[in-house]
């Protein structure tokens, strides 16, 4: 019974490598067919998303009533065709081929970042040769040459492959990079007065399979096998590019793109990737503050002063409302909230504040037609879908900006201030903090609103929270905690939660937020997601609208092996 | 229930034992003497016939072999060999290592800005030598690590840096040991100029 994959194909084929039948489409790409079957062929030059170049001669393999050895990369497959990855002559051509890589490429491994995720090394290991043979001396190239200003090249590491290359002339379509020179002299350059600086550009230190361009990001930072990875979403625009979080000792390394075919293929761009900082940093708001005084330092004391913030955030918010009504409260949230807690804050606003007066802080900024998108808030349309928008007769955030400033709006609850920030003008926004008597704070970092709250509750930021996102074209992504959140914080889940039972009259004890629980009640209450769960979402995001079964795109859409 | 019941003659087996524990005392005696009265005459005459070492005062001389705390290898120029790989931190089995990079202009461009090992924790395997790709760090024969808290057991790069002639011994003991002869001390310490 010949082996594939449940797919329906127009023109199926029927090849055997190593003694296996496979089924494929007739013309696919041998190289990937062995990868999606568990073939192991070794390449470095391949990449599933760039164009076949052929340049490396690593994935030979011997092909039966073929003359020589063949390339499996560029070898479309046709019915009864017979492959050998494991002749001893395919052994000798990989051997070969090693060795004359090798020839030039520096023993550096102990000072290169790229160790431990190294094709060269792992091939190295695999399929070549244990001794040296040759006695001249290296080739010298540039090291640690700023190629562009997020990446570094070094020329002695690079083996040619030409991935890089074709990264800028079909993904990024900037073309900065050439191959100069020919023969033995043949080197990756750019030209004068153009570095590689392009908004992708770091995914060109993705590309490369050995440690010739690196992240200068992440240049000398942490050895990767050191690294926890956490399968998640990118924050940083609507894209909802798929990402691994690299993480040590609690603190992110580094952000890599994950493979989503749907979304973000194998890429993502700089801005995103080295936006993580801010989980980090000294602006990070760890300690709750009634009137700018911190209440408590550290452990159990901090999450007792996040709760007696929180009682005083409920007092205030229940004066405002009791005194001037529920339309003199305003309620801004930010796109970083996921999607579960949206659903809890809009619950709660909408049916125990009862103000109209709530609306997501959504900045705008740069775009392109591949991966950026303009708004650069993770879960703008999950927050809006949630039902985090003005209600009948209520304010927007510009609305309840200027009704602050006017002093209609008396009480303010602002969750994640740094997007009101990129959304409001300077003067209007110390107009309306000036004026309004309450400012309740729910945030991660310092900003300009910090000075200025009479409650400040510390949030979580995205890397902290497990949850969805839903990106800007409905797809629902799942987020996956990789930070242990400061000690004393609360998941803004709970804080809803919390200030939902403060806000009764009822003593907020035991009451924690389960994301996975609350997406099923999204599923059961809110047009459009019915159906989603942890589960159908898996790892690579499900649209609930599509027909089709969400574990089959899934499925679909996982990166066949092998695939960088 | 019946409990059988037997009478012990302590005394008489006293009496029974005592020649020979007479007879032992007596024979220890005179091992201990027969050394105390060498071991004056050595110390008189000046020449030592005893292992015992007069600690702390005179220190052990111990064969290469012996696995003491972990140290770094100080290069001429007071400079670490390491070059922060991480390796060491890996093989070991009680994570005692913590390493941080950071980045210098020399041709070897990576270096360790924070080396720590918590020697209340090392147990002195010896994987972390082993691992070494570059022979920098290496099991001396030092092994006071004794300190008054659990902070002071924390070495950091400072105290750790041996010189590099301080620790020969060591050094071709284990290129003997791991059959690295052949290799050379330090595969990267090559120029690395540019092109241009």
């Amino acid at each position: 019974m010949p082996e594939g994959p449940n797919r329906t194909l127009k023109n199926p084929v029927t090849v055997t490598i190593d003694g296996r039948q496979i089924v494929g489409e007739a013309g696919a790409n041998l190289l990937q067919l062995a990868l999606d079957n568990g073939v192991a062929i070794p390449h470095y030059c391949y990449h599933p998303k760039l164009s076949i170049d052929g340049s490396c001669r690593m994935c030979q393999v011997k092909i039966e009533r073929a003359p020589k050895l063949a390339i499996a990369c560029n070898t479309p497959i046709t019915d009864g065709m017979v492959v050998d990855t494991q002749a001893e002559e395919v052994a000798e051509a990989r051997r070969g081929v090693m060795e004359l890589l090798l020839l030039n490429h520096p023993l550096d491994c102990p000072i290169c970042d790229q160790a431990g995720e190294c094709y060269l090394q792992d091939y190295s290991f695999g399929y070549g040769r244990q001794e040296s043979r040759t006695t001249s001396p290296r080739r010298k190239g540039v090291k640690r040459h700023p190629i562009g200003p997020r990446v570094l090249f070094d020329e002695e590491r690079c083996i040619l492959c030409r991935r890089c290359v074709r990264f800028t002339a079909e993904i990024s379509e900037t073309e900065e990079l050439r191959v100069f020179g020919i023969g033995d002299h043949s080197h990756i350059g750019t030209v004068p007065g153009r570095p590689l600086d392009n908004p992708y550009s770091i995914n060109t230190a993705d590309v490369c399979p050995v440690g010739a361009l690196l992240s200068k990001d992440f240049h000398h930072k942490r050895r990767v096998w050191f690294l926890e990875e956490t399968e998640s979403v990118c924050s940083s625009c609507s894209n909802g590019c798929n990402i691994k979080i690299g993480v040590f000792r609690n603190e992110i390394q580094r952000l890599l793109p994950r493979r989503n075919d749907d979304v973000n293929e194998t890429w993502m761009c700089d801005a995103g990737r080295l936006r993580y900082a801010f989980a980090h940093d000294e602006t990070r708001i760890r300690h709750a503050s009634l009137g700018g005084r911190e209440i408590a330092s550290n452990g159990a004391s901090a999450a007792a002063a996040t709760a007696d913030a929180l009682a005083e955030a409920a007092n205030r918010l229940r004066a405002a409302i009791d005194a001037h009504g529920a339309k003199s409260v305003g309620v801004i949230a930010s796109g970083g909230l996921t999607n579960e807690e949206c659903f809890r804050l809009a619950a709660l606003v909408r049916d125990r504040m009862g103000t109209p007066n709530v609306d997501v802080a959504v900045p705008m900024g740069d775009s392109d037609d591949f991966l950026i998108r303009p708004d650069k808030t993770a879960n703008a349309r999950g927050a809006r879908d949630m039902g985090l928008a003005p209600g009948e007769g209520g304010l927007d955030v510009a609305g309840m900006i200027s009704g602050a400033a006017a002093g209609a709006v008396k009480a303010l609850w602002v969750i994640g201030s740094g997007d009101l920030e990129a959304t409001t003008e300077a003067e209007a926004l110390q107009a309306a903090l000036a004026n309004v008597e309450t400012l309740i704070l729910q945030d991660t970092n310092r900003s300009s609103l910090t000075a200025h709250a009479a409650v400040v509750v510390p949030g979580l930021v995205w890397a902290e929270k497990d949850g969805t996102f839903t990106n800007h074209a409905g797809r629902v992504q799942r987020i996956r905690k990789a930070l242990v959140p400061p000690a004393g914080s609360m998941a803004d889940g709970e804080i809803f939660a919390r200030l939902d039972a403060l806000l009764q009259g009822q003593a907020p004890a035991s009451v924690a937020f389960d994301a996975r629980a609350t997406l099923g009640e999204i599923a059961s209450k809110v047009a459009g997601y019915a159906g989603v769960s942890f589960g159908s979402v898996g790892s690579h995001g499900a649209k609930p609208e599509a027909e089709t079964p969400a574990a089959e795109s899934a499925s679909a859409a996982s990166p066949p092996a092998g695939a960088a | 229930m019946a409990v059988r019941v037997v009478k012990v003659d302590r005394d008489s087996l006293a009496r029974a034992a005592g020649p020979f524990a007479a007879r032992a005392i007596l024979t220890g005696l005179r091992v201990t003497s027969r050394h105390f009265f060498r071991n004056l005459w050595g110390w008189i005459v000046g020449k030592p016939t005893i292992a015992t070492v007069m600690y702390p005062e005179q220190d052990l001389v111990k064969p290469p072999a012996f696995r003491g705390m972990p140290v770094l290898v100080e290069m001429d120029g007071g400079k670490e060999r390491c070059v922060a790989c991480g390796l060491c931190e890996w093989a070991c089995p009680v994570d005692c290592i913590y390493i941080v990079p950071g980045e210098t202009e020399d041709a070897i461009e990576r270096y360790p800005r924070v080396f720590d090992i918590d020697m209340g924790r090392c147990m002195y395997c010896g994987l972390c030598e082993e691992a070494c790709p570059e022979e920098a760090i290496v099991m001396s024969d030092r092994v006071e690590i004794s300190a008054f808290s659990r902070e002071g057991t924390l070495w950091h790069k400072k105290d750790l840096l041996v010189p590099v002639d301080d620790l020969s011994r060591r050094l071709s003991h284990i290129r003997r040991e791991y059959d690295r002869e052949r290799v050379p001390p330090n595969p990267i310490a090559t120029e690395n100029e540019g092109r241009e």
